[in-house]
């Protein structure tokens, strides 16, 4: 027994000593290079994938080191609090982050101002109210407005019904600022139109197999629904799959957000009426520049809002 | 036994070790009891884990108990209940949901894979149900305490893991019912044949799951300043791999509770570690896949040389 303990010891050991001398000399190449810590929601939706993207070609440009973290599951707010808590341990000098939770997040960004590491908030802002009693300060929010994107997506499924239409929603993880933002929006931009009706919104939590199912199950209680609003292309992207199911594609509209790459093509396709495109590679690069300024010591504004577009059929 | 906990301490000095050689920031102090706080929640929830599975069951519900426990804490405490009778509500709330487990398993004769699996839906089903999906936030600073004090330097919720630790070690090893939990674990007809009562023990194996479970959702809930229906979700799976890195036989009978909190702290570490040296998150699953299969292959290899 002990034979193997040892041996399996000494390969560790070996492989530690390997590894060692290689980051020794990384480490030597980086150490003059400051840290900038950027923790993602997740990494296996597109969306923060090319928030990754932007965020490291002005990390690359500015001569910053990036490091990247994210939880497995979007809706793991303990594990990003753990990740945060660690990124603190390695010394960065900026924590950039798009929180999981905007409240929950705060106890651990109480952990970086305690460590003197100044937050900028991306995507999806903090509560206030939590914020300012936990006396937690961001540098900066950089993010699309989500509030407008929803009425922006409102104003145009009036244009294409003509003001009249049954309106299925889906819905985001509940209480999500995010989520929430995009349905205020558009809720209140058809909330003129008398004969704009929303007769089902239920939350599918961002997934696009949920927002089959989800979907499958609103058009068997509303067989009316002739028009689809979804927080994300996922879910959006979901619903046209129930909807192909269903047989009825293109007698229901779908109006979904973010114009990931699979929306953009079903737009073309015909399949989904359009989709508001917001623009994580901006906010990315955004992030890192402003990180870049914080550390020289610039104020920035309370506020960094990045474009929205409506992506519709050419 | 020795030998095999030995296995396991050896295996976290060396990552330990690892992680030493390769980052200046892991052995601090201040990255040490980051590790040990951080782990605490999945070292509480794999204590009753432990238990089911020296009684030679499973428990799939304990995350969906933490989110159950966890919103009813919240909206005791948002309805101005003193704190106190808060955590005992929570903590009444999983054991019962444990009782639960545990009488359908004894009394209803049915696998515990299928019983948990149903008490993990319907659990959090109900979590969701209370609070219409939606995080309950912003508690008192007294209630706070029990993640945000330190006591001397050490996090609170380190204090409450040794505490659990400490007690559930006494009851399994000092206690008749301890000795039950192996007993029915290593072979449950000669158990009841030699007239241990079954019948009241079973359940209340269950029972410890679902309190130990609660018990996180306290520190959960305190950690985040908010409880969440969808919070705990796949922690099951982490305490499973907690008691099996720990060398607990999923086979019950065999299996010490040092063993479950290494096997924890393992995680913690290994999870700690890979953000310090920055690797990727989808690195990270796959190396915490192979330390649990890596950590039981070892263990079966050093079972099948001592026999």
């Amino acid at each position: 027994m002990m034979r193997t303990l040892t041996r399996l010891a000494v390969v560790l050991i070996a492989i530690a000593a390997v590894a060692c001398n290689r980051t020794a000399n990384d480490a030597a190449a980086i150490s003059a290079k400051p840290a900038v810590a950027l923790v993602l929601k997740t990494l296996n939706h597109p969306f923060f994938v090319e928030m990754r993207r932007g965020a490291q070609e002005a990390a690359d440009r500015l001569g910053v080191q990036l490091q990247v973290q994210a939880a497995e599951r979007e809706i793991d707010v303990e594990k990003q609090m753990q990740i945060v808590e660690n990124m603190i341990q390695t010394g960065i000098k900026v924590l950039c982050i798009t929180p999981s939770g905007s409240r929950e997040i705060v106890s651990a960004l109480v952990k970086a101002r305690d460590a003197k590491i100044p937050v900028i908030i991306v995507d999806t802002r903090l509560d206030p109210k939590t914020a300012g009693d936990a006396g937690v300060h961001a540098e900066t929010f950089i993010g699309s407005d989500n509030y407008e994107g929803g009425r922006i997506a409102g104003q145009y499924a009036i244009t294409i019904t003509g003001g009249k239409a049954r309106i299925g929603i889906l819905e985001g993880i509940p209480g999500h600022e995010t989520g929430d933002s995009r349905l205020r929006g558009f809720r209140e931009a058809i909330a003129a139109e008398k004969a704009m009706t929303i007769v089902a919104s239920q939350p599918a939590n961002w997934e696009r197999d949920q927002g089959f199912n989800v979907f499958q199950n609103m058009l068997q209680a509303h067989q009316d629904i002739d028009t689809v609003f979804a927080a994300s292309d996922l879910m959006a992207l979901g619903a046209i799959e129930a909807i192909a199911a269903a047989g009825r594609t293109g007698k229901i509209r779908v109006i979904g957000f973010d114009a990931l790459e699979d929306a953009k093509k079903a737009i073309e396709a015909g399949t989904m009426a359009a989709s508001v495109a917001q623009f994580p590679y901006e906010m990315g690069k955004a992030a890192v520049e402003s990180a870049v300024k914080v550390m020289h010591g610039e104020k920035l504004p309370a506020d960094i809002m990045v474009k929205l577009e409506m992506v519709t059929r050419q | 036994m020795k030998a095999r906990r030995f296995g396991t301490l050896l295996g976290l000095i060396v990552l330990c070790l690892v992680l030493w050689a390769l980052t200046p920031h892991f052995l601090t102090v201040a990255n040490l009891l980051n590790v040990a706080e951080q782990t605490s929640i999945n070292a509480i929830v794999a204590v009753g884990m432990t238990f089911v599975i020296l009684s030679g069951g499973i428990d799939l519900s304990v995350g969906s108990i933490v989110a159950l426990a966890g919103v009813l804490l919240g909206l005791s405490l948002h309805a101005g209940h003193p704190p106190a009778l808060s955590l005992l509500l929570a903590m009444s709330i999983g054991g019962v949901a444990g009782l639960i487990n545990g009488l359908l398993i004894d009394r209803g004769g049915l696998p515990p894979f299928i019983v948990t699996l149903g008490m993990m839906s319907m659990a959090r089903g109900l979590a969701l149900v209370v609070t219409e999906g939606r995080p309950i936030s912003s508690f008192e600073p007294a209630f706070r305490a029990i993640a945000t004090m330190r006591i001397g330097f050490i996090p609170a919720p380190v204090l409450i893991t040794a505490g659990v630790y400490a007690i559930a070690h006494l009851v399994l090893t000092r206690t008749a019912f301890g000795r039950y939990v192996y007993a029915i674990g290593g072979n449950e007809e000669a158990s009841l044949l030699s007239g241990i009562r079954i019948h009241l023990h079973k359940p209340l194996i269950y029972a410890v799951s679902g309190l130990t479970s609660a018990i996180a959702a306290i520190v959960l809930t305190a950690r985040l300043n908010s409880a969440q229906p969808i919070a705990g979700t796949m922690y099951e799976l982490d305490a499973i791999a907690a008691t099996v890195i720990g060398g607990t036989s999923l086979m019950g009978g065999r299996g010490t509770l040092a063993g479950t909190l290494i096997g924890a702290l393992i995680m913690g570490v290994l999870r700690n570690g890979l953000n310090l040296l920055g690797v990727s998150s989808f690195l990270q699953q796959i190396v915490i896949g192979g330390v649990i299969v890596g950590a039981v292959l070892v263990d079966t290899m050093l079972k099948r040389q001592r026999a």
